[in-house]
């Protein structure tokens, strides 16, 4: 059992904030992703339950105890860095089962323990090569392996895939997702990615700025963004978003009027989803000239420049046209969102 | 194989390889002339007459029967126990080298790991000491040594000498902890590391070669120290460097000189083994130390 608690976590060093009055629960053998881009506090987040930096202010609490004042050896948490951190003296084997041997583990299991962990990742064929002598892809399931070897209570992970080229990536994920499943231990996954945020999380915390933007299934923050910045963060490509007027329940913007929304009168961000809208004959409520038409293979991208911001729509994989003409797009309200101009907050939609 | 452009020309070659043999001879010469010399009699090797004594060897001939004598090393070795000295300098090393290594990694991994500002002003002031002529912290140590009464013995020089070298091993081992990555100690700490263990268990083993070359530096200074050791040390407890200055500052005394030569070339001869040995833990720990990063 390690339910994990952070309560009005803050870290700051002199005036600089790096994670502001952070809170939230995370339930046993959940996978959790902090995901926003870098600088926004989710590695110093994930440190702080580490044990590697100390927090400012606020509570962690793993297993139901506080630890803020343990030392990291004490807390159970196993680790995959980003650089990987292998040893580079000792062969893959020595790398895996270190973790047994400092934490005085009956030596008798260790040899066992390390296979079963190798085998897990695949890496029996390299027990006795050293680090150097191994692949990106290799190092980092060694890493993987040396995390998982003593069954911690927790698992934290600082952007594993992030140094391995796009093929491997996919792959490797895959094998992460399967081997969280089977292990089912709470999970703790930092990345910059949103897609693998959206593939492997449970829930995904979304941060800027040291500040929790959105705490929510991919789901929920895939269709429900809380503000302007996640709408913008998640998906590919990424959320239109127009900048414009609302008066009783109608959105005007250059070339755009769309009614039937509920929001506030006032200066508002309209934001919509490429696949959610579609290239109509006429009566679209967007109806401007093409701006860049761009083949995808599976869709043909269609974008307008409305106000100053482009807005694409995924249009049919045979739809055609020119440069310049005028192309009408219809936008479902009910996958409208919309935005407070000024604070980027959900205002409806 | 080296493609046809990128051959050198055969002129060059030959020119290049000529310079080698030469600056290799230049080098050498000084070194090999006195391992021969060391051999002969002070008549021979230090000829008024004819230089060419030196390599004959006519009047050590006339004297031992021999144009090789071994009269240098036993005078200097047995008649003049140079063995004490000998002794006496593999003590200072030894202890030196010892002191200097456990504070230098110690205090260097401390500080390159320390994320305070005043670490940077601590390297400045030890910049500062190393950066003083030994003498002037010589003279300054008289006195007290002798008022109370620590003036002549082996463990006051140690400690002097570990003074002196401390600054550079603290600045050496502080810019090859720097090239090992946080995340080694990060990691070993969250695999159950203590700060020391981790330091013991991952950082030293991956450290070995910059320690080997810090030592084998601290070893040097030691060994070839003459300000600190003549200066300290009375004349029954002295190091090999201060007893071969002995040796050529006493030359009314028939035969002293060739102590003094017969003294170089032992005193010489351990430290090309000594390089010869560790060359490669050297070489990997200067680029270590200089390119990675």
């Amino acid at each position: 059992m390690a339910e994990i608690q952070l309560r009005n976590l803050s870290k700051r060093w002199g005036s600089f904030v790096g994670v502001d009055n952070f809170d939230l629960i995370i339930a046993d053998r959940e996978f959790l992703v902090l995901l926003g881009p870098s600088g926004c506090g989710k590695t110093t987040t994930m440190r702080m339950i580490a044990g590697l930096e100390d927090a400012t202010e606020g509570d962690i609490l793993i297993g139901g105890s506080r630890v803020n004042d343990m030392e990291p050896k004490d807390r159970d948490v196993s680790m995959v860095f980003q650089s990987y951190a292998l040893y580079p003296n000792m062969n893959v084997y020595e790398n895996i089962r270190f973790p047994l041997k400092v934490r005085g583990i009956d030596p008798k299991t260790h040899d066992e323990k390390v296979r079963r962990a190798s085998a897990m990742v695949e890496l029996d064929d390299f027990l006795h090569r050293k680090p150097a002598e191994l692949s990106g892809g290799q190092r980092q399931r060694v890493a993987l392996a040396r995390a998982i070897v003593r069954e911690p209570n927790v698992f934290l992970m600082d952007e594993p895939l992030s140094n391995l080229d796009a093929k491997l990536r996919v792959s490797t994920r895959a094998q992460i997702k399967n081997l969280s499943h089977e292990l089912a231990v709470t999970t703790i996954y930092v990345t910059h990615d949103q897609i693998e945020a959206m593939t492997l999380a449970d829930r995904v915390v979304v941060m800027k700025q040291g500040l929790v933007q959105q705490v929510g299934t991919p789901t929920e923050i895939y269709d429900r963004p809380a503000n302007a910045f996640v709408a913008s963060f998640i998906g590919n490509p990424a959320m239109n978003l127009v900048d414009g007027q609302m008066s009783g329940g109608k959105f005007e913007a250059e070339y755009t009027a769309i009614e039937g929304l509920q929001a506030p009168d006032g200066a508002v961000t309209l934001g919509f989803r490429a696949e959610d809208a579609s290239v109509v004959e006429s009566g679209g409520q967007i109806n401007g000239p093409i701006y860049t038409m761009e083949l995808l293979g599976e869709a043909t991208m269609v974008s307008v420049r409305v106000g100053g911001a482009l807005v694409s729509v995924k249009a049919d994989k045979n739809y055609r046209a020119e440069i310049g003409e005028t192309v009408s797009i219809h936008v479902p309200t009910d996958h409208c969102h919309l935005f407070d101009a000024k604070t980027g907050e959900r205002v409806g939609g | 194989m080296a493609s046809k452009a990128q051959r050198m020309p055969r002129s060059l070659r030959t020119a290049t390889n000529l310079f080698v043999l030469t600056w290799l001879i230049l080098a050498a010469f000084p070194f090999l002339w006195t391992l021969w010399g060391s051999f002969k009699i002070e008549a021979d090797f230090f000829s008024i007459a004819n230089w060419t004594d030196a390599l004959t060897g006519d009047k050590t001939q006339a004297i031992h029967g021999s144009r090789f004598t071994d009269a240098g090393y036993q005078g200097a070795w047995v008649q003049e126990e140079f063995w004490r000295a000998a002794i006496n300098t593999l003590i200072v090393c030894f202890f030196v080298v010892c002191t200097s290594l456990t504070i230098g990694t110690l205090g260097g991994y401390a500080l390159s790991r320390s994320s305070y500002r005043y670490t940077f002003w601590l390297l400045i002031t030890a910049l500062i000491f190393r950066a003083m002529p030994p003498i002037t912290l010589v003279s300054g140590y008289l006195l007290p040594f002798f008022e109370w009464n620590l003036w002549g013995i082996l463990p006051t020089t140690i400690i002097v000498l570990v003074a002196i070298n401390q600054p550079f091993t603290l600045w050496m081992l502080h810019s090859f902890f720097q090239n090992i990555p946080k995340e080694l100690d990060e990691s070993a700490k969250v695999d159950g590391c203590t700060q020391f263990q981790a330091f013991r268990r991952v950082i030293i083993p991956v450290m070995w070669p910059g320690v080997i070359t810090t030592g084998l530096f601290s070893f040097l200074l030691a060994y070839n120290d003459f300000a600190v050791t003549t200066m300290l040390l009375a004349k029954e407890n002295q190091t090999m460097v201060p007893k071969i200055a002995s040796f050529l500052g006493t030359t009314q005394t028939e035969g002293n000189v060739m102590f003094a030569v017969a003294a170089v070339v032992s005193a010489t001869v351990p430290l090309f083994i000594l390089v010869m040995f560790f060359q490669r833990q050297i070489v990997s720990g200067l680029t270590a130390g200089a390119v990675k990063g």
